[in-house]
């Protein structure tokens, strides 16, 4: 999507094939994500314990500081290239990439060295306990000395899409995910090297992925390629790329706190074990939240276009559709979380104790899930009609500003429990926040539809 | 050669840039193009013009609402966002494009000169005049006080400035980038204009 010329189809062809026709490349890229998460913690369950799983999950708000830094600056850098490339300004896009692939490395390695130097108190902060330290501090004394390599791939990934390649992107992908599990069964199942592996592997996955992403972008007839004398940093170009940058990043680094908090209560009220039952149903949720965002992705384009071009009875269609799909897609999660629980939690281990902790996690997570994805589509609805005060505050109120009192509250009250109610009551007022949102905007839209 | 050419005036607030734009285009026989061209963008795209005045070259968010309101969604998003300012931009650029194939213009801001930068027929100006002289102008115009002047013409000149750096990655207002900078205190207005004729005549074989 180089050159965002508006195309005819998006105000005439039919909402249901176009809505599907966005969709599908959408929701791979993002099932690939999630399966990612799901095969490394399965080998980690299965193939070294219960809690090295627990270990794993001590580490989710580091990797998600990580990720922040990473999106803040492939975001940035995405959305600056592929405005200088509508404009065929290719020299600017040039330096654009040069740049942020020296800002990706500074970053990386900087951070990277940071939490190495303060891996252990870091770790202790995140709910590491004596039992879990020594797998998460393994685990991670392996991904940090990679980091770099993570934030240059998927900074890379985003200027691809940018730049009009979505499928080299996807196929980065989903390359990343299938190398990755290859080398996951390799490492810890046949080489015994415990979550020692599964970190190599997912540092080999994307160094390798990173190689091919350079050879993609050295062809000099390509319009962006790298090139030298591009990755001196510029100061101009390093301050959009971060204040561009600088609101997704915060959303993400938000992502880390919420999960800090649920990682201590779990912690707190409950066991080591406990933590390794919340990275099971985090990445069972995880997956129906992805294909909601890969819906959410295909109506962006749709919703806005139309509404741009005045068109609203198609804009109140589309919304119509997302918010079905949406739901429909969660009231799946919601049939898999309930009454698939021991199939679900089987792909991670086998223990009794953390199934038994796993089971009632699922169970109480998942109990108003079929709600949810209309909250979400309703909050990325407001962001497509270029509202996006009331968008902020829908994925905020969800996954922040009622999530954190209440789990800072509840646990006091119901023990463990109230660390997994904490998740659908947040879910359950949002939702709440949401209709009352969306229903008055309806409205309003109903209004000027039939007026036009 | 281009078949038409264009002159982009880029102007400090409170300069008097638009009076020049207008005896040059009325000396030229030309049309000028300032807010008009949200109109053009609006015809060309389909797109409603609320949207474009939206994303227009004085309206863009300052501090922290910026951070927090602005740039998520219309900026972090427009790689699949119709009505990111990123897109509504480079529609505004396609109507600049089209109306330089069309017919010989004066365009007011908006980044012309950067959009436009490829043509072999560009004249780039940029019009200044001393504080004392913008205040003055402002105030009479506005109907406020020389205090209210002066902070709308410090507000008006950072989102100005704020708009073309991003937009064009160019400095607003840095002699580098134009071909005449003109101060219309000093020389007056219908010598700045007779000034941007000449210059014109001439570079731009008319």
């Amino acid at each position: 999507m180089a050159e965002l010329k508006t195309p005819q189809e998006l105000g005439t062809d039919g909402i249901g094939k176009l809505l599907i026709r966005y969709a599908v490349p959408a929701m791979i890229a993002m099932l690939a994500s999630s399966l990612y998460n799901i095969v490394d913690r399965a080998f980690i369950g299965h193939g070294v314990g219960p809690m090295a799983l627990s270990g794993l999950a001590v580490t989710f708000p580091l990797m998600n500081l990580s990720a922040a830094l990473g999106s803040m600056v492939g975001v940035g850098s995405g959305t600056m290239i592929s405005l200088k490339l509508g404009q065929r300004d290719h020299e600017s896009a040039q330096m654009l990439l040069g740049n942020s692939v020296t800002l990706n490395v500074l970053i990386g390695v900087t951070f990277g060295l940071l939490s190495l130097v303060f891996i252990d108190p870091i770790l202790t902060l995140f709910g590491a306990t004596d039992v879990t330290i020594g797998y998460a501090r393994e685990y991670m004394t392996i991904i940090l000395v990679g980091n770099a390599f993570t934030h240059l791939y998927l900074g890379i990934n985003c200027i691809l899409r940018s730049a009009g390649h979505p499928n080299k992107a996807m196929v980065a992908t989903i390359g990343t995910v299938l190398l990755n599990t290859f080398l996951d069964y390799l490492f810890i199942m046949v080489f015994h090297w415990g979550i020692k592996g599964a970190a190599i592997a997912t540092v080999i996955s994307q160094v390798l992925a990173f190689i091919w992403q350079c050879y993609q972008l050295s062809d000099k007839s390509e319009l962006i390629h790298l090139r030298r004398g591009t990755y001196r940093l510029r100061g101009d170009l390093v301050r959009n790329i971060v204040t561009i940058g600088l609101s997704p990043g915060l959303m993400n680094a938000a992502a880390c706190i919420v999960v800090l908090l649920i990682n201590r209560g779990l912690l707190k009220y409950g066991s080591d074990v406990a933590i390794g039952a919340y990275s099971i149903v985090n990445s069972i949720a995880f997956i129906f939240v992805m294909m909601v965002m890969g819906f959410n992705q295909a109506m962006q384009p749709i919703a806005g276009y139309n509404y741009g071009a005045g068109q609203i009875h198609r804009v109140l269609r589309v919304l119509y559709l997302t918010l079905f799909f949406g739901t429909l897609v969660t009231t799946l999660g919601f049939i898999t979380g309930e009454f698939l629980t021991d199939f679900c939690i089987k792909i991670f281990t086998d223990d009794p104790e953390l199934t038994v902790i796993a089971r009632r996690g699922m169970h109480l997570v998942f109990l108003i899930f079929p709600l949810i994805g209309s909250q979400m589509v309703t909050g990325n609805f407001f962001q497509s009609i270029g509202m996006p005060g009331k968008s902020i505050l829908m994925s905020l109120s969800r996954q922040l500003l009622l999530l954190i009192p209440l789990l800072l509250t509840l646990p006091r009250f119901f023990g463990m429990d109230g660390v997994w109610y904490s998740m659908p009551v947040s879910d359950a007022l949002s939702v709440i926040l949401g209709f009352s949102l969306l229903i008055p905007q309806v409205r309003k839209l109903k209004v000027i539809a039939k007026n036009s | 050669m281009d078949k038409h050419y264009s002159i982009c005036i880029g102007r400090k607030f409170g300069s008097g840039g638009r009076n020049i734009a207008r005896l040059v285009a009325d000396s030229l026989g030309i049309k000028v193009y300032d807010r008009d061209l949200l109109k053009t963008a609006s015809e060309t795209s389909g797109f409603s013009e609320e949207f474009f005045e939206q994303a227009d070259e004085e309206k863009t968010r300052k501090g922290w609402r910026s951070l927090f309101m602005g740039h998520l969604t219309t900026h972090g998003m427009s790689a699949n966002n119709y009505l990111s300012n990123e897109s509504i931009f480079n529609m505004q650029s396609d109507a600049i494009r089209k109306l330089h194939e069309q017919e010989d213009c004066v365009f007011i801001g908006r980044c012309a000169d950067y959009v436009l930068r490829d043509s072999d027929r560009l004249l780039n100006v940029f019009i200044a005049a001393d504080m004392d002289d913008r205040i003055e102008r402002i105030c009479r115009h506005a109907d406020v006080t020389p205090r209210k002047a002066q902070s709308l013409i410090e507000e008006h000149d950072r989102k100005r400035s704020s708009y073309y750096n991003y937009f064009s990655g160019r400095v607003w207002g840095d002699p580098t980038y134009y071909d005449l900078c003109l101060n219309s205190t000093t020389l007056g207005y219908d010598k700045c204009a007779e000034i941007i004729v000449s210059l014109a005549k001439e570079r731009l074989k008319i």
